[in-house]
């Protein structure tokens, strides 16, 4: 088994019959997001992401390493989806299939290639060390829309994330433990989401969001990377029915506004987590005009 | 001391699926039962008239290693003694065991993954248990460290497994078997005679088994027990799944 199982002929029927009646299974209306719902685990950057019933982990880690050869001003950025049979009995372990090939490959281009995360901030002897930052999906239950849902978790993940500080001194590298300084916040150029459209019916009509039940019955994908500010990064139409132009236009605006809502939605959540986290001590036991305890176990030299 | 924290078929996808969060170590595992499934046709399956139990461990984030394939083997041979692989529907089937680590340190490459083994143990038991797999028994099991001034210490935090001389890993079988002894560092036959006592009464309490050989279900001496703790979990799953049941009696 490495696909989900086809929708009966019937029930493909009962979706299609019912978009061309301006309905949806659910519901929903053709542009609306299923209910999203991010919360934080106990350590920086671990998100839980719950779009409808899609849901999803990610989990940020920083390391110290050396830098490419032919690029040693830059750090290194790796998005690791990985499907296991926990998400989908469909997908089996250990082996990739065409679903995470395909999420993997939008999620980099959106969240990657258009440089979301400024990997130059992260070098810190150039062409000796660097920070290597690596976002670990793990997908519990899958639904529908992994693309969207994935670059939501991974793109919030990065905004929550601390590293550990580290400086130079005397051409040694010191990295501190995050109970040491005050740990930082990685440096984010822009906040693009992937917003994912798929086409029925010839073409015809165009929904957003996605559950599974729809996308199987789907006869294609119109993917678009767009930011805050409008401007589109990433803009996908692999396969299947036609779209026409007018449409791609017209969805990039109401893809834009989603992003600009779901960035909102993200900003209060990250607030709200590091308020909490403010109230906890965090802050208060890393202001400066504390006792200094020094404690060399968390520090290391590299 | 605080119990670690589980629930059950929390995923909706996943045939059975199990959270098991300790709060000394701090990890956090989620496992997911499949069963049965349909394999593909392959050299291990060739035993026609069992059922073929996979392991599959996925770290938190790094890429699985060899680490991860050591206790993958564990959990294969420990979780194959239990799973009753010849009822009707399972024999040539697959029991695919999902282990996601989503909580807690990451186990650092070359660190020692007996740490972790307990609470993946837990989790893919109840998993198991959420997914109707048929079982012969349950198992309950627990970690510990012996420090270099020879104490034995339960669930030792991260600092204690770097100094200490040697781990140990127990399971105990509801039935009062010795399932599984992983044990590593230095130790002696006294030492380890003495962390399987300690092990077993953490496990089952002081007196693990009436002369008859019966557990004594309501004895209690194995009040905070592990084996007590995943009856309960298992107690209150079956409350839940067989509610309509007791309603309608």
């Amino acid at each position: 088994m490495s696909r989900e199982a086809n929708l009966s002929v019937a029930e493909r029927e009962f979706v299609l019959e019912a978009l061309r009646q301006g309905q949806r299974l659910d519901g929903r209306q053709a542009d609306q997001y299923r209910p999203l719902s991010i919360s934080f685990g106990e350590e920086y950057g671990h998100v839980k992401l719950q779009l409808g019933k899609t849901s999803l982990v990610v989990r940020i880690s920083a390391e110290v390493t050396k830098p490419r050869d032919e690029r040693p001003f830059d750090g290194l950025f790796n998005i690791n989806v990985e499907l296991s049979a926990m998400g989908s009995p469909a997908w089996e372990n250990g082996r990739s299939n065409d679903a995470e090939a395909y999420v993997a490959n939008v999620v980099d281009r959106v969240v990657r290639h258009s440089n979301a995360l400024d990997t130059e901030s992260l070098c810190i002897v150039q062409g000796v060390s660097c920070w290597s930052i690596r976002a670990d999906v793990h997908v519990l239950d899958f639904d529908g829309n992994l693309t969207d849902a994935v670059c939501i978790a991974v793109m919030t993940g990065l905004q929550h994330f601390r590293r550990p500080d580290a400086v130079v001194r005397d051409g040694q590298v010191i990295v501190y433990g995050i109970d040491e300084r005050v740990p930082v916040a990685l440096n984010i150029t822009h906040k693009p989401l992937s917003v994912t459209f798929n086409a029925f019916n010839e073409g015809k009509n165009l929904i957003l969001d996605a559950s599974l039940k729809e996308e199987l019955a789907s006869e294609g994908e119109l993917v678009i990377g767009i930011n805050n500010g409008g401007e589109v990064c990433f803009l996908s139409k692999f396969a299947g029915a036609p779209v026409d132009a007018h449409d791609i236009v017209e969805k990039s605006n109401v893809a834009l506004e989603k992003v600009k809502e779901i960035n909102a939605r993200i900003d209060k959540v990250l607030l709200a987590d590091l308020s909490r986290r403010g109230k906890k001590g965090m802050m208060e036991e890393s202001r400066a005009e504390n006792d200094r305890e020094i404690d060399s176990r968390t520090t290391t030299v590299v | 001391m605080v119990g670690p924290t589980v629930s059950l078929s929390g995923l909706r996808r996943a045939d059975g699926s199990a959270s098991y969060k300790c709060p000394v170590t701090g990890y956090d595992v989620l496992g997911a039962v499949n069963a049965p499934v349909e394999l593909p046709a392959r050299k291990d399956a060739l035993r026609p008239e069992d059922a073929t139990i996979e392991v599959f461990v996925k770290p938190g984030n790094t890429t699985a290693g060899v680490g991860e394939g050591y206790v993958e083997s564990v959990l294969r041979s420990v979780l194959g003694s239990i799973v009753l692989g010849r009822e009707k529907g399972f024999p040539r089937r697959g029991v695919v065991i999902t282990l996601a680590i989503i909580g807690g340190e990451a186990v650092e490459r070359g660190d020692s993954y007996l740490t972790i083994l307990p609470a993946l143990l837990h989790a893919s038991l109840l998993a198991l248990i959420s997914a109707a797999v048929p079982l012969s028994m349950t198992f309950a099991t627990t970690l510990l460290a012996v420090t270099p001034s020879g104490q034995i210490v339960q669930d030792p935090p991260v600092e204690d497994v770097a100094n200490a001389v040697s781990l140990h890993v127990l399971a105990f079988s509801s039935k009062g078997h010795l399932l599984l002894n992983e044990s590593q560092g230095r130790f002696d036959f006294e030492t380890w005679e003495s962390v399987r006592e300690q092990a077993a009464s953490i496990c089952q309490g002081a007196n693990p088994r009436g002369s008859d050989g019966d557990t004594a279900m309501d004895d209690e001496s194995k009040d905070g027990t592990l084996d007590n703790f995943i009856r309960e979990a298992m107690e209150d799953h079956l409350h839940r799944v067989y509610s309509w049941k007791i309603e309608s009696n």
